[in-house]
């Protein structure tokens, strides 16, 4: 009788067992959980590393430095700048790396979804099945993404996820302080995510944007924790909820407290009303 | 008789076997054939619309909320539909499918991702319980199983329940009201079509203080054909015309001025600004 050796039996329940799982997730880095970004407290800058507005050192061409100086005006004025976040509106590529909020990564052999709920309930979807850039997309401020796992250290596991995101809409600003990017909106990302080889709780990611408001490449390193929590909470964050900006024409007006139109700035006139009929209707109460 | 050792040939072989299947599935934890193929773009089938109100078991006192919401959007109004002002439809809204859906299935949890105001899910399939203290969100907080109810070794159901969501929600545009106490519960058997695996059913129950008793309806899916689909994104501040000040709406015109939504509305108060600068 043929004798069949343990070691042979075992290694054909394995190829056995491979054949059936498709998905070989052992061979990802393991970015379950949730993760919260690692920056100074208050409203985070686009670089963590450095202090917001124009200690950011943003390398900004001439032309959008002035745009980012009126900006900063705009703001000490009591305007709202550049940041379009008070509409509402989603930060986009790159800030949305910013993760104002919680943010889960989940890995598929052909897709790795980045869910963050901020303003937007962003899905961000990086295809990794080897696609090629498709000949139309249309912009998007998550942008297309395209993504390359790639294995630096011969592990036999992917190390690092090689992003690029383009096709991105604006308007879009790096952080709060309203450094712009190109109204063009002709932006690339580049981006390199991987976990801290000391610290596998610490996720960086190394952004690196191309965009004609700049004069040259710039690169930031966002970091991000784990929760230990195995069941962390997700918040849900509905922007449109409490939002006491309202924006009219051009102008941006807050709502108060009692529910009355208000100004957003000293001096600021109110909406025209000229499609109002004044003389049978007084002005609306608020409750 | 002599004994069997324990550490013969034949136990030996069942260790080796037994190490074997173990490594296996510790380096390939997620043995995906288990779980019915849902990959893909799914859109809903028909229109947006939950049922057919007549059909609705609503009590006495919502049947006579929603007859006051149709007068009002007769009138111009939005009734009880809050989601003009961009909040979430919440559930079980969100399973009307506004916008193409994703379902990404992973042992622990299954995503639902529509990108439509905001109406994305996560459900629990960890074997978690109900927890004591859930804030409670639009999409509710849901906790899954999977069933293989034909006992051929893969799961063809997930059940979900759905419990802890706020309000205020509809069922849809018609303003079809749940009960503002939000005590809503939702369960649902979503699965493929036996006959057509690019067609997706949920079946979805309704408990709500708001209904005579339980109200069961069947959302149906259909697969896009092609493998690598368009999502487009959908956010709802850009473009959207409804101005609300105070607990009055308006639109803004195409020219970007405040308009009335109803006839004889009258403009806001602008009693916080210094008219005389105007």
């Amino acid at each position: 009788m043929r004798r069949i050796s343990i070691g042979s039996l075992a290694a054909a329940v394995i190829m056995a067992a491979a054949g059936a799982h498709a998905f070989d997730d052992a061979k990802y880095p393991d970015l379950k959980g949730q993760w919260t970004r690692i920056s100074p407290p208050g409203q985070p800058a686009f670089d963590p590393s450095k202090p917001r507005g124009r200690g950011q050192q943003a390398p900004l061409t001439p032309e959008y430095q002035a745009v980012f100086e009126a900006n900063l005006a705009d703001l000490a004025a009591g305007g709202e700048g550049l940041w379009p976040g008070y509409t509402c509106r989603p930060p986009g590529m790159p800030p949305l790396m910013t993760a104002y909020e919680p943010m889960e990564i989940i890995v598929t052999p052909d897709t790795t979804y980045i869910r963050i709920d901020h303003i937007h309930d962003t899905h961000r979807r990086i295809f990794t099945d080897g696609r090629n850039w498709p000949v139309e997309v249309e912009p998007a401020y998550a942008g297309y993404s395209i993504g390359r796992w790639a294995e630096p250290d011969q592990t036999g596991r992917y190390g690092v996820l090689e992003i690029e995101t383009r096709h991105i809409k604006g308007p879009r600003a790096f952080d709060a302080s309203g450094i712009p990017l190109h109204r063009d909106n002709n932006t690339v990302v580049k981006e390199r995510l991987y976990l801290d080889t000391a610290d596998p709780n610490i996720l960086h990611d190394e952004i690196t944007v191309i965009d004609n408001a700049l004069t040259r490449p710039w690169t930031v390193t966002k970091n991000y924790r784990r929760s230990p929590d195995p069941r962390p909470v997700w918040p849900e964050y509905i922007c449109a909820e409490n939002n006491a900006h309202v924006h009219i024409g051009q102008e941006s007006y807050f709502v108060s407290a009692d529910g009355y139109l208000m100004p957003a700035k000293k001096g600021q006139a109110p909406p025209d009303l000229r499609y109002f009929n004044r003389r049978e209707g007084g002005a609306a109460q608020s409750k | 008789m002599r004994e069997r050792s324990s550490t013969g040939p034949v136990a030996l072989a069942t260790a080796a076997l037994a190490a074997a299947l173990t490594m296996a599935a510790d380096a390939r934890a997620f043995d995906e054939t288990k779980y019915p193929a849902l990959k893909g773009q799914w859109d809903r089938v028909g229109a947006p619309r939950w049922a057919d109100p007549r059909t609705a078991p609503l009590t006495d006192e919502y049947r006579a909320i929603f007859e006051a919401n149709l007068k009002d959007q007769a009138a111009g109004g939005q009734g009880t539909d809050p989601t003009y002002t961009c909040l979430s439809p919440g559930m079980p809204r969100i399973m009307n499918v506004y916008d193409p859906m994703e379902i990404v299935v992973t042992p622990d949890t299954t995503h639902i991702l529509i990108q439509h105001i905001h109406d994305s899910r996560r459900i629990f399939t960890d074997g978690r319980d109900w927890t004591e203290e859930i804030t409670p969100t639009f999409s509710g907080y849901s906790i899954g199983q999977w069933s293989d109810e034909d006992g051929d070794g893969r799961y063809d159901v997930l059940i979900i329940e759905t419990r802890h969501i706020k309000g205020p929600r509809s069922f849809d545009s018609t303003g079809l009201p749940l009960h503002e106490d939000n005590e809503t519960v939702v369960k649902e058997r979503v699965y493929l079509d036996k006959a057509d695996p690019n067609l997706l059913h949920d079946d979805i129950t309704v408990i709500d203080h708001a209904l005579t008793r339980p109200w069961t309806v069947n959302k149906t899916y259909r697969r896009a054909k092609t493998p690598r689909p368009v999502w487009s994104e959908a956010v709802c501040a850009e473009g959207n015309l409804h101005v609300v000040i105070g607990s009055e709406n308006y639109f803004l015109s195409a020219d970007g001025h405040l308009m009335p939504t109803r006839k004889n509305q009258p403009p806001p108060d602008l009693r916080y600004f210094n008219q005389a600068r105007k």
